[in-house]
This record gives C-alpha cells, sequence and structure tokens, in this order.
C-alpha cells in the first residue's frame, strides 16, 4: 500500500467516524430537554465539524480550507453567545412583565 | 521511512482524538443534566479537537497551513470556556431547581420546555 493511500484511508475512515458522531449529536439536540442541552449539542457539533473541515483540507490538498475552519469557529462561538444572550433576555423580560402584573393585581 | 513515521504518528494522534471525541459523545448520552453533560463536552471541545488537530499539523502540506491549524486550536481554547460558562449562566437562571440533587428529569424540566 502506498503512502498516498494510506492518507486517503485514514482519512475517509476519520471522516466516516466523525459524521456517526455529528448525527448522534443531532439526535441529542433535538431530544435534549431543556435549551442548555440543545447549545451544548449545537457546541458539540460546531468542533466535530471544524475537525471535518480540517481533514477535507488535507484530504484534497487544498491549504485554504483551513480559512474556512477558522471562520467557521468564529461563527460557531458567535452563534453560542447570542443564542444565551437571547434567551436569557427572553427570559428576564418575561419575569419582569409577571412581576409586574402580580404587583398590579 | 521518515513519510511514514510522520503518517504513524498523524494516525496515532488522530485516532486518539477520535477516541476522546467518541467517549464525549457517549457521556453526553449517559449524563441525564446539563451541567453533568457539558463536562463531557468541554472534554471533547479541547482535548478532542487538539489531538485531532495536532495530528493533522504534522501532515499539513506546507507551513501556512499548520500555522492556521494551529491558530484554530488557540482560539478554541479561548471560546471554549466562555461558552461553557455562558450555557450555564443560562441554566442556572432558568432553572430555579438547579441545586436539587438529583434532579428530578423529566417531571419538571418538561414544563420548561421550548418555553421561551
Amino acid at each position: 500500500m502506498s503512502l498516498h493511500n494510506a492518507y486517503s484511508v485514514l482519512y475517509i475512515g476519520a471522516l466516516s467516524v466523525l459524521v456517526v458522531l455529528t448525527i448522534l449529536c443531532f439526535i441529542r439536540a433535538i431530544k435534549g430537554p431543556s435549551i442548555a442541552d440543545r447549545i451544548v449539542s449545537i457546541n458539540m457539533i460546531g468542533t466535530q465539524i471544524l475537525i471535518m473541515i480540517g481533514l477535507v483540507a488535507l484530504l484534497i490538498g487544498e491549504g485554504y480550507l483551513t480559512d474556512v475552519a477558522l471562520i467557521y469557529a468564529l461563527i460557531s462561538f458567535l452563534a453560542v453567545v447570542v443564542l444565551c444572550k437571547v434567551y436569557m433576555g427572553v427570559f428576564l423580560e418575561r419575569r419582569a412583565q409577571e412581576q409586574e402584573e402580580q404587583h398590579n393585581a | 521511512m521518515l513519510e511514514w513515521l510522520r503518517f504513524i504518528l498523524t494516525a496515532g494522534l488522530l485516532i486518539s482524538g477520535l477516541i476522546i471525541l467518541i467517549t464525549a459523545v457517549i457521556g453526553v448520552y449517559k449524563f441525564d443534566y446539563v451541567l453533568n453533560r457539558m463536562h463531557a463536552a468541554a472534554m471533547g471541545d479541547t482535548l478532542g479537537l487538539l489531538f485531532c488537530l495536532l495530528g493533522l499539523t504534522v501532515s499539513a502540506p506546507d507551513l501556512a497551513t499548520a500555522l492556521k491549524l494551529l491558530l484554530i486550536i488557540c482560539f478554541l481554547w479561548v471560546a471554549s470556556p466562555v461558552s461553557s460558562h455562558l450555557i450555564a449562566r443560562l441554566e442556572v437562571t432558568i432553572n430555579p431547581r438547579w441545586q436539587q440533587l438529583p434532579p428530578t428529569p423529566g417531571k419538571d424540566e418538561k414544563e420548561e420546555e421550548d418555553s421561551p
């Protein structure tokens, strides 16, 4: 077996394992009882897809795909931060509204 | 010969990273509360990513690609604790019964499911 074939087998095997893990995380994100469960799963999916982009970049021998991976890391972090802030803001606003209604009644 | 040595190093690092990622997913399924699940998920986010991307760095075709992969590791090691902290604070804020041990799965959290 030549070296090129060995690299292909290694990268494609790793990609297959990562695809299965991503699907399992997706099922967890759908099933997860609370909102924080879903955000944790989405964070894990982001990490696994980051590794998949790196693997594809080396598999097809194009170095510029690592730029895509870098931008993906930035955007996935931003998504988690924004989702947490939005859900916390909605919850606090609703609680303040309920307290105001109790105060008026 | 040296090329094969590099391949063996890449394969070893990549496979250990994948084993750690599999462990993280199993942990996410085994635990039954968010603050426990986060522990398993953070392990995959830091150590699994470090091993996988170090394995890719060893066999990178040129220097720029290797440096970009190392930059991704540095960025995610800074970003992952911040997002874990935010998720934990969200859970503590939203769920008023987070301190009860063992957390009652299903009954209490079903009410808050999909609510916001």
